[in-house]
């Protein structure tokens, strides 16, 4: 076989790529002073174009558009099902330690403080089964940025979309609706929202459904305390974390960390009543009637934002707690 | 940041061209249906990070490509896949008028032979000829720079040459007249495929 001229071999990629369409800017020049010349490379070049011509057919080929629409059906219903287990989460510090912040598609599914720094081991994400764990990178940050405002008490409300599936049952995610709607700066107790979602019995259950909640803070928990003002417990053993809190809402606990109460004279009490009256401590009896019935807040302002009124015997209005 | 669009729009507007995508690649409905469902699984986990005006389309194809890149790496499913188009094939489009069936018959012969390319060649010419996709989106796909995507399709080219070499194909501008009116040649730019009445002028038709 004849070798090919040197200058031949040389514009063979221009050839190729201006009879198939593909030429660079400059090259069809070159390319067609060269055919005019080179019986074999126009050759080439005419054979190439028909081969273009195929490639063309090929292209325009239709699709069997049933098995498109059949793989189209098989994403639908696998996208569907990462998109229900798929949880995002960044860790992020904070002045309560390292939190773990999760998502899901429809909100915020888990608020986590962690035992040891950023150490993910002992996260309850590892003890869900089924979901796809993604370390998220900006989204998820808007979150911890209006949390750590909240913890500075630059903001008084977390309006997250909120994922309750991580609740272990229908009854804790009625426990955990009906705490949310506990507002910044007043206290009810685990036998008030036995009494709020209608199972008066269950004061323990909700104790226990709280001492679970998957979402502390944004779920204030900790606005949910004894019947008697005892803080009691807080995710496990961390009451220290429920004074901080609280404090942040202007309530202060008094008494050692085993025996820590709220201090219930510095706080305003709500005993329900047709009048919508509210009442400083010393009113009555009303500082020793059970929390739960009873509901504690931290301002004047905070009462008159829930549309209560002072209360016509002790006048709130007349004599402020100090603050 | 998010992507501009919904994820489902991006389905919508992309899902069965890279369906056929990885068809090509692929030979089996079966590998193509599951490769192109796994492409956009990943690409709905990535697909908040991607800046808002990212080319959406070449970074589905560079996903779809890495995917069928690791499945084909074994060897040996590589030569099953081939076998199986090659059954195929001869089965395909031999019905019809006599010039449908030599047009039929060119078109396995070349799918065959474009089956039987190095894996990156066979790679870049479907993105670049079946699917328009520049060389730089081939070279981002394949892990090469633009020009080595460009070279790779060249000896593609020359390999479907060889290979179809003594067969009697149709004539460039008989299959020109069957083009659609929107054929996808228009869209190329320079160097387009002279008509049929400029038989080596190599200036833009019209």
């Amino acid at each position: 076989m004849k070798r090919k001229p040197q200058v031949c071999l040389e514009i063979e990629p221009d050839l190729v790529a201006a009879a198939t369409g593909d030429a660079e800017p400059g090259a069809v020049g070159r390319v067609e002073h060269h055919i005019d010349s080179c019986g074999a490379c126009r050759g080439e070049f005419h054979r190439y174009r028909e081969i273009d011509g195929v490639v063309g057919a090929l292209r325009r080929a239709p699709a069997a558009a049933e098995s498109v629409a059949r793989a189209r059906e098989g994403l639908d219903s696998r996208l569907a099902d990462l998109r229900s287990r798929l949880v995002s989460y960044r860790v992020f510090p904070s002045p309560l330690g390292h939190i773990l912040i999760a998502r899901s598609e429809h909100g915020v599914s888990l608020v986590e403080y962690l035992h040891r720094g950023t150490d993910l081991r002992t996260s309850r994400l590892h003890r869900i089964a089924g979901v796809e764990l993604q370390e998220d990178g900006a989204e998820i940050e808007t979150f911890y940025l209006e949390l750590l405002e909240y913890l500075r008490g630059d903001r008084t409300r977390l309006e997250w979309p909120l994922d309750l599936r991580l609740a272990r049952s229908d009854f804790h995610r009625a426990v955990l609706r009906a705490t949310a709607a506990i507002p910044y700066g007043a206290l009810t107790s685990y036998a008030g929202i036995a009494a709020e979602i209608g199972k008066p019995a269950a004061t323990r259950a909700v104790a226990q459904a709280l001492r679970w909640n998957p979402l502390p803070i944004v779920v204030p928990c900790h606005r949910i305390i004894g019947t008697s003002g005892a803080l009691t417990g807080y995710s496990g053993d961390k009451i220290g974390l429920k004074q901080q809190l609280l404090a942040v809402e202007g309530i202060q606990a008094i008494g050692t960390r085993s025996d820590s109460r709220v201090a219930r004279n510095t706080l305003y009490h709500y005993d329900r009543n047709d009048q919508h009256e509210y009442c400083l401590p010393t009113c009555g009896d009303i500082a020793r009637r059970p929390i739960g019935p009873v509901t504690l807040l931290a301002s004047r302002e905070l009462a008159g934002a829930l549309g209560l009124v002072p209360c016509t015997n002790c006048r709130p209005d007349l004599h402020p707690l100090a603050a | 940041m998010m992507g501009a669009q919904p994820f489902e729009t991006i389905m919508g507007a992309h899902h069965a061209e890279i369906y056929r995508y990885l068809q090509r690649v692929t030979s089996r409905a079966m590998e193509a249906e599951d490769l192109s469902q796994e492409t956009f699984l990943r690409a709905y986990r990535a697909y908040r990070t991607l800046g808002p005006d990212a080319n959406v389309r070449a970074w589905l194809f560079a996903i779809a490509t890495n995917l069928s890149r690791n499945h084909f790496r074994s060897e040996k499913r590589r030569r099953v896949a081939h076998q199986a188009v090659s059954v195929e094939n001869r089965e395909a489009d031999l019905e019809g008028p006599e010039d449908e069936a030599r047009f039929g018959e060119a078109r396995a012969l070349l799918e065959t032979t474009v089956q039987g390319l190095p894996f990156k060649q066979r790679l870049a010419f479907i993105m670049r000829k079946i699917h328009d996709l520049d060389y730089e989106a081939i070279g981002r796909s394949l892990d090469c720079s633009p020009e080595s995507a460009r070279a790779h399709v060249f000896q593609a080219l020359r390999k479907i040459r060889l290979g179809l070499n003594g067969r009697e194909l149709p004539p460039a501008g008989g299959v020109e007249r069957r083009a659609s009116p929107a054929s996808p040649t228009e869209r190329r730019g320079a160097g387009a495929p002279p008509s049929e009445t400029s038989r080596l002028s190599m200036e833009r038709p019209r």
